[in-house]
């Protein structure tokens, strides 16, 4: 191949010249497919074509691209491009130990950060056969049920910024910010919280943090209710999610979803109840579910949870024993070498880690299972057929968090 | 290794198996061979079940993919090749899922080291990358990587 004075290397491809380099926004790649499926979605037929959104774009939730093939304002085929986030949280878990892979997965899952860094605790403890102190246990319940709460607040007024209307959003940050502005109290971080300790929690519940809470727990439930009937029953709101990224209950489970959409089918798999842990076998709460399986059951989904979730905590609090928060363990763990699997229920759906050990300090593998990575597949099944603007709101209702998505 | 895809199939369609929920699917490098590790879940008898592919060779790592069952699995089979160059005979779909289409290692390749911090002593210094085709520019700007590549050809 020539190399003119004008022309360069791309950055995708080296071995290709082209007029500019490669930049994110290049819809077509300058080289020949490699796959199948790129071959076919790259082809054109007539009145088609490519349109990019991201990675840079508000209602992605991060730094998603998505790079969309349309027919006028119906889309036929999109294929979504991860890594613009990615940080190899796995290889640097596997170089440093085991207390370190804690701080290292808050950042995954963001919004709810209690739950990213809980499973691979969670996994150190089946290793090490550490029995955690009750206490601990039920400060650990307590605490994710919160941030679960958190979470699914933004979700709500999240779907309903996507949609176009600005107001929810305010009234899911008041609650958030309460929550958030509580764990601060309880973790000393608003939102990388870095609390679960192998073998417990750092540090026992405090005044300010059980004061807030106990005000917050006497209006919750109504503040919650009252502002989501400014969207339960708005028309625009229901006209714009209703029937919309249907997903039928067979389907859902090809596409390996779990969470509120993989429910919202009529699946009741929640990994609290299917594979239980910590004190939840202890714990009165059903599994909500919906047979409808679009958006909007999706997040009507969201509200019977937080409910569920506010009877958990209360439950929480009149059951809290007495006792250490810490078990006793050694500054360095070695736990045995094997093989361990933990997953828990996060806001998204399950969260899992599968861990190895080989007896030193440090993890041999830690793979990190992120419910948003599968759930986000999803769009790609859910969006063909629907309207540019309907991308929005379908992923929104799959609530993907890239920070775990991209790890 | 074709079997694989036939338990998978069993453990799936079996009236009295039915672990119909894929709950994850990752490569694992031993050191000495390649693993495809597979984490099912049935809601008839609520059991968790792992199945492991063992004794993938690192040269040439090839396991069936299981893209027939759970289309979801898709996504993992590319991280999996992305990760650890596991091809997945008969994913439609196997190409980088993280890292940049032109990038030649396998990050969580056991031989693959980390040249920063993040290693095991801080004191030790950078170490050196997989062995590329061309040298490893380990920072700068875009532009800076590029002029890099450009005067290493």
């Amino acid at each position: 191949m020539t190399s003119p004075e004008t022309k360069v290397r791309s950055l995708d491809d080296p071995s290709v010249f082209v007029d500019t380099p490669a930049t994110i926004y290049d819809a077509i790649p300058p080289y020949p497919p490699r796959t199948e499926r790129e071959a076919e979605f790259y082809t054109l037929r007539e009145g088609e074509m490519l349109i990019n959104i991201g990675p840079q774009h508000p209602s992605t939730h991060g730094v998603l691209r998505v790079v969309l093939k349309i027919d006028g304002e119906r889309i036929v085929d999109l294929d979504p491009v991860l890594g613009y986030l990615h940080r190899g949280v796995e290889k640097i878990c596997e170089n440093s130990d085991w207390h370190m892979v804690i701080s290292h997965c808050d950042p995954l899952e963001y919004i709810a950060s209690m739950f990213s860094e809980y499973v691979p605790v969670l996994a150190a403890e089946k290793l090490l056969d550490v029995t955690v102190p009750r206490r601990a246990e039920y400060i650990r319940v307590l605490a994710c049920e919160l941030n679960r709460i958190s979470s699914h607040a933004l979700f709500m007024g999240w779907l309903a910024l996507d949609l176009g209307g600005i107001t929810p959003i305010l009234y899911g940050f008041l609650e958030r910010d309460e929550i958030v502005e509580m764990l601060a109290a309880l973790t000393g971080q608003r939102l990388l919280f870095n609390y679960m300790r192998i073998g417990g929690v750092n540090g026992d519940l405090n005044h300010e943090f059980m004061s807030r809470l106990g005000d917050w727990m006497s209006h919750a439930l109504r503040h919650i209710e009252d502002s989501m009937t400014l969207i339960n029953s708005n028309e625009i709101f229901v006209g714009r999610t209703r029937g919309l990224g249907r997903i039928d209950r067979q389907t859902a489970l090809r596409m390996c979803l779990s969470g509120p959409p993989l429910r919202a089918t009529g699946i009741p798999y929640d990994v609290r109840r299917a594979h239980p842990y910590s004190v939840y076998p202890e714990l009165e709460f059903e599994i909500p579910t919906r047979e409808e399986g679009d958006s909007y059951a999706r997040y009507l989904l969201h509200l019977d949870e937080i409910k569920q979730s506010i009877h958990i905590i209360d439950q929480v609090l009149h059951r809290l024993p007495d006792g250490p928060v810490m078990a006793k363990l050694p500054r360095l763990l070695r736990p045995r070498p094997g093989r361990a699997w933990a997953a828990i229920e996060s806001p998204r759906g399950q969260y899992g880690v599968y861990a190895m050990s080989d007896g030193t300090d440090q993890p041999f593998r830690l793979r990190i299972h992120d419910p948003s990575f599968f759930n986000l597949q999803a769009v790609g099944l859910l969006t063909p057929g629907h309207l540019i603007a309907d991308i929005m709101a379908i992923m929104a209702s799959l609530d993907p968090i890239m920070g775990g998505v991209d790890k | 290794m074709a079997h694989v895809a036939d338990v998978m199939r069993t453990l799936h369609d079996d009236p009295g198996l039915r672990f119909e929920l894929l709950a994850d699917l990752c490569g694992v490098d031993t050191g000495t061979a390649m693993e495809v590790v597979y984490h099912l879940w049935s809601a008839g008898t609520r059991d968790w079940l792992r199945v492991v592919a063992t004794g993938l060779s690192r040269e040439d790592p090839r396991a069936p993919s299981v893209t027939f069952l759970w289309r979801g699995a898709e996504w993992a089979e590319r991280e999996a090749y992305d990760m650890f160059g596991i091809v997945f005979e008969g994913n439609r779909d196997l190409r980088r899922i993280y890292m940049p289409p032109d990038y030649r290692s396998f990050p969580l390749r056991k031989d693959f080291l980390l040249p920063d911090d993040a290693s095991r002593s801080p004191g030790e210094g950078v170490r050196p990358m997989e062995a590329a085709p061309e040298p490893a520019v380990l920072a700068g700007t875009p532009a800076d990587v590029r002029r890099a590549r450009e005067a290493s050809r």
